[in-house]
């Protein structure tokens, strides 16, 4: 009758097999891992020392990561280690892919603010933190203070997500989990809260670092001072120190939080060695010992009562929503409704070296970004989005007549074909004159108007620029152009033979970015830039 | 209240109703053909036993909360001095319960369903717990002041899950609660965190105790589908917001992450008693309290072969496996153990729970579970699937 006697009795006949523990001595454990997790590194290395088990850490954006994992698009990782599974769980429905998760350590996303803005907004700073604050509160300040902070996407990066869904609980104010319909009600608020973000970012650890530099005044940094950073309170606890002259207080609303836990995730179908493996890494992360030692060196919270932390402030936890529909319909109304709209110059070379293949891929990749924006929640806002304004600034001898498109909430599919034409129409020929065009870029930046759009450039180019002004000269002009046209990011796009130096200077600049094509699908990367825009 | 007190009473696990010859001779007919192999086994851990051979292994599956209890060192010594070498899972999703020797539900109703399911007929029930809610001492306070909590004249503290139905109803939060000692900024709901409902054993309890409250202080029959009582209890569960991995890991939140995480937390009393006898303790300001009306959550081992049985058998006799079922927090029908320990470690545990309610059987909390469940799922919350073979169903729901 049962299958179980036969099991049982072959494990009579051979009492020894399957009861010795397996042989988990210089196994590795490959993972695949958010960006923030870097700073784990020398931990790891002395645990594996203790428990002669390896992390192979790979990185990659939370939700971009998460999607892979749940479309099973993620073989050869044994386990995954995001900042939360939280998104992971309401995707993956039918929990396929966990065999076990374990909460390693803690940190909440919460609002950084320079102490100096602080006090002129009239928060009291007290030993780094400012007390008594909700979410209401610091919208408040966007209204009347025009406090600016930076947020990354929420599309992108967890800590950006994290916030979104923390603002959005908290002003909805239900006491409960969030529902969709609880969002229509503080719609407006939402609005003002966001009309304050200045700075949208791909990941965490950049946005950081580009709120660092932007406070340092560096003659070489151009972007505007913010006058604060919505990230983990970790990143916040670390990197505040790096602040030239102000400090940074921490705003932990008493609305609420939402908190990254940090799950060591191990996949299911791991074989008895590797689950072995898991459980020796858990054992020994979640020591005392390594507790204490993570908060110490991270900044992170411990999750076990007994270790040591810092002494960091108590906080309420937002209750997360429980359904996919709540999420995925506040991620899109922020891109099409919340949150400030993008103004784009995409400064294209179609000089003579782009042509055949090059030409191909620039056309193949920038009509992905005119489709509408459906599919995982990671690709949401890479498409262009209601209320954006689009410029194509092609360019080979001289700029060439730039093309303008609004993406008017009503009818932007018409307009989104309108763009994909004139993508199609791109013909290559002629010399590379990149930086007369990225000065034009400005001016039309320049012409459009003040407004409350968040500027930014892109610069895609394959080879050396010999025609034109140089870089130097470009500066210059960009220097005489007015402030906030001036802020407007220029991120290049390393394609062919672009000269990596010059295009790392420009972006540094002009605090923007460099993407690299060269080891990465064209697509990709315009997907990736549309995550700080 | 007192109804329920009058007409369930019980304190204690039954002993097994179902030991006896009737159970041998279903052995031997279950067994039939394969006689000689149990023979040989027989004599095979007999003699490996003797010569300090190799212990048999026998497979559980048993819920979460148990996995601590039978994966204790001491636990597993006691069972390999017996011969055995018990193994559990404490995931059900793809391990049937066919593939296992035995399995352990955390309630005589999620017992009864395995049974039916896989045509066991055996039953242990070595030890039970009652339900209890966990709060911290400035909550408790303010539930105090707000008539749902009190201290008791036994010391421990009673919890009026009626007056609780009531705050809920009103959808109160915690800043509205009297007393300043709440953190004035908790606009949280008061609402007890519980585990999954749609998996695991602890919430469905919740719901037991609710739906009978909610059905005017009658357990809930088969059949009768009530829409108003669907409605009611299946908004208390996605409200918490995303629901736990596992039935372990509110606690551990509970235990780990503060009142700012964790305000009220529904819990088996056995995990606060392993905690303060065992650790990792819980806050110096965690308060424990007794539901009125509450509900035993009685742990049963159904065995499919023999040795799974042994594991059942040994559990209910074993004086030593007792004890160390004890200090893991549980009740046994002794006992004199269990007050020993709660006196020992000066723990505020009510010696004998007395208002306590039969869950409703299981068909009957199939509706308002089904209906909770309709409410996560028509959006995509996918439930976890960890404890799905060993509690509520057995073996997945098919």
């Amino acid at each position: 009758m049962r299958g179980a006697w036969g099991a049982a009795a072959v494990a009579i006949a051979l009492p020894a097999a399957g009861a010795c523990t397996p042989e988990v001595e210089g196994a590795t454990l490959r993972v695949l891992a958010g960006s923030e997790l870097a700073d784990m590194e020398p931990l790891l290395e002395a645990s594996a020392e203790r428990t002669g088990v390896r992390l192979e850490l790979e990185y990659s954006g939370t939700l971009d990561g998460t999607e892979r994992v749940a479309a099973g698009r993620a073989d050869g990782f044994d386990a995954v280690w995001f900042p939360s599974n939280r998104y992971l769980h309401l995707v993956d429905e039918g929990r396929s892919t966990i065999h076990t998760e374990t909460s390693v350590m803690l940190s909440p996303v919460v609002l950084g603010v320079l102490e100096s803005r602080a006090e002129a907004f009239g928060w009291t700073v007290a030993d780094g933190i400012v007390p008594d604050l909700t979410w209401e509160d610091i919208t408040v300040a966007v209204e009347r203070e025009g406090l600016t902070y930076g947020m990354s996407s929420p599309a992108a990066s967890n800590s950006g997500f994290s916030a979104l869904v923390g603002a959005a609980s908290a002003m909805a104010d239900t006491g409960a989990a969030l529902e969709s319909e609880d969002v229509a009600g503080v719609e407006e608020r939402l609005e003002t809260f966001f009309s304050g973000q200045g700075l949208t970012a791909g990941s965490s650890g950049w946005l950081m670092d580009e709120f660092v530099l932007r406070q340092a005044g560096d003659a070489e940094a151009q972007g505007s001072p913010l006058d604060g950073v919505l990230n983990y309170e970790s990143v916040l606890l670390s990197r505040g120190p790096d602040l030239a002259g102000d400090d940074l207080a921490l705003v932990y609303p008493e609305d609420g939080v939402v908190t990254a836990d940090h799950p060591l995730t191990l996949r299911s179908g791991a074989s008895e060695e590797l689950v072995e493996a898991y459980e020796r890494v858990v054992a020994d992360l979640t020591s005392e010992e390594v507790q204490t030692e993570i908060a110490e060196t991270t900044f992170r919270r411990p999750v076990t009562a007994e270790a040591a932390g810092r002494d960091l402030p108590p906080m309420v936890e937002l209750p997360f929503p429980a359904r996919r529909d709540v999420v995925d319909d506040l991620v899109a109304a922020y891109f099409a409704e919340l949150r400030r709209p993008a103004r784009t110059v995409y400064v294209l070379d179609v000089s003579g070296s782009m042509a055949a293949d090059r030409i191909d891929d620039l056309r193949a990749s920038l009509t992905a970004l005119t489709g509408a924006d459906e599919g995982p929640l990671s690709s949401r806002g890479q498409t262009f989005q209601a209320r954006e304004e689009v410029t194509l600034l092609p360019f080979s001898d001289v700029p060439e007549e730039p093309l303008t498109f609004v993406l008017e909430p009503d009818g932007s599919a018409k307009v989104r074909a309108e763009l994909a034409d004139e993508v199609a129409a791109l013909e290559a020929g002629g010399e590379t004159a990149a930086y007369d065009a990225v000065e034009r870029a400005y001016e039309l930046l320049e012409e459009a108007g003040e407004d409350s759009h968040l500027l930014s450039v892109v610069l895609m180019t394959d080879g050396e620029v010999n025609q034109g002004m140089d870089l130097d000269e470009l500066l210059g002009s960009l220097a005489e152009a007015p402030s906030r046209v001036e802020a407007a990011p220029v991120f290049t796009v390393l394609f062919g033979d672009a000269d990596a130096a010059e295009m790392e200077r420009l972006s540094s600049w002009t605090g923007g970015r460099v993407f690299d094509a060269r080891e990465m699908e064209l697509e990709q990367v315009f997907r990736e830039i549309r995550g700080y825009q | 209240m007192l109804g329920a007190f009058l007409l369930f009473p019980r304190e204690a696990p039954l002993p097994d109703p179902q030991s006896g010859p009737d159970r041998a001779r279903r052995w031997i007919v279950l067994v039939g053909g394969t006689l000689v192999v149990i023979l040989v086994a027989t004599l095979g851990f007999v003699v490996a036993d003797r010569f300090g051979g190799s212990p048999v292994v026998v497979e559980g599956v048993v819920g979460s909360e148990k996995v601590d209890l039978f994966e204790d060192d001491r636990v597993r010594d006691r069972f390999a001095e017996l011969g055995y070498d018990v193994r559990v899972r404490p995931r059900g999703s793809r391990l049937m319960a066919e593939e296992a020797d035995f399995v352990s539900p955390g309630s005589t109703i999620a017992s009864e369903h395995v049974r039916e399911l896989h045509g066991a007929t055996t039953e242990y029930r070595p030890f039970s717990t009652p339900m209890v809610m966990l709060t911290y001492a400035p909550m408790a306070e303010a539930l105090r002041e707000t008539g749902v909590a009190r201290e008791a004249e036994d010391g421990a503290w009673s919890f009026d899950m009626s007056a609780y139905l009531d705050l809920t109803e009103e959808r109160t939060r915690w800043r509205d609660l009297p007393g300043d000692s709440v953190s004035a900024g908790d606009r949280n709901e008061v609402l007890a965190r519980t585990t999954d409902p749609r998996t695991s054993n602890s919430a469905a309890m919740h719901v037991g105790v609710l739906s009978y409250l909610l059905n005017g202080e009658e357990v809930v029959s088969p059949g009768a589908e009530d829409a108003e009582l669907a409605e009611t209890l299946s908004r208390l569960f996605p409200a918490q917001g995303r629901p736990p991995e596992s039935s372990q890991q509110p606690f551990e939140q509970f235990r780990d992450l503060g009142p700012g995480h964790t305000p009220l937390l529904w819990a088996y009393e056995s995990q606060y008693v392993h905690a303060a006898v065992r650790g990792p303790a819980l806050p110096e300001d965690a308060v424990l309290m007794y539901p009125e009306p509450t509900v035993f959550s009685t742990h049963t081992i159904v065995p499919f072969v023999e040795n799974g049985d042994e594991v059942g058998r040994l559990l209910t006799e074993d004086p030593e496996l007792r004890q160390l079922v004890t200090e893991h927090g549980y009740r046994t029908d002794d006992t004199r153990h269990f007050g020993d320990l709660v006196d020992e470690h000066g723990l505020p545990v009510r010696p004998r729970v007395g208002d306590v309610v039969h869950s409703p059987a299981h068909e009957a909390l199939e509706a308002p579970l089904s209906s909770i469940e309709r409410d996560y799922e028509d959006t995509g919350a996918g439930p976890a699937v960890e404890e799905a073979a060993s509690s509520r169903s057995g073996g997945g729901r098919s």
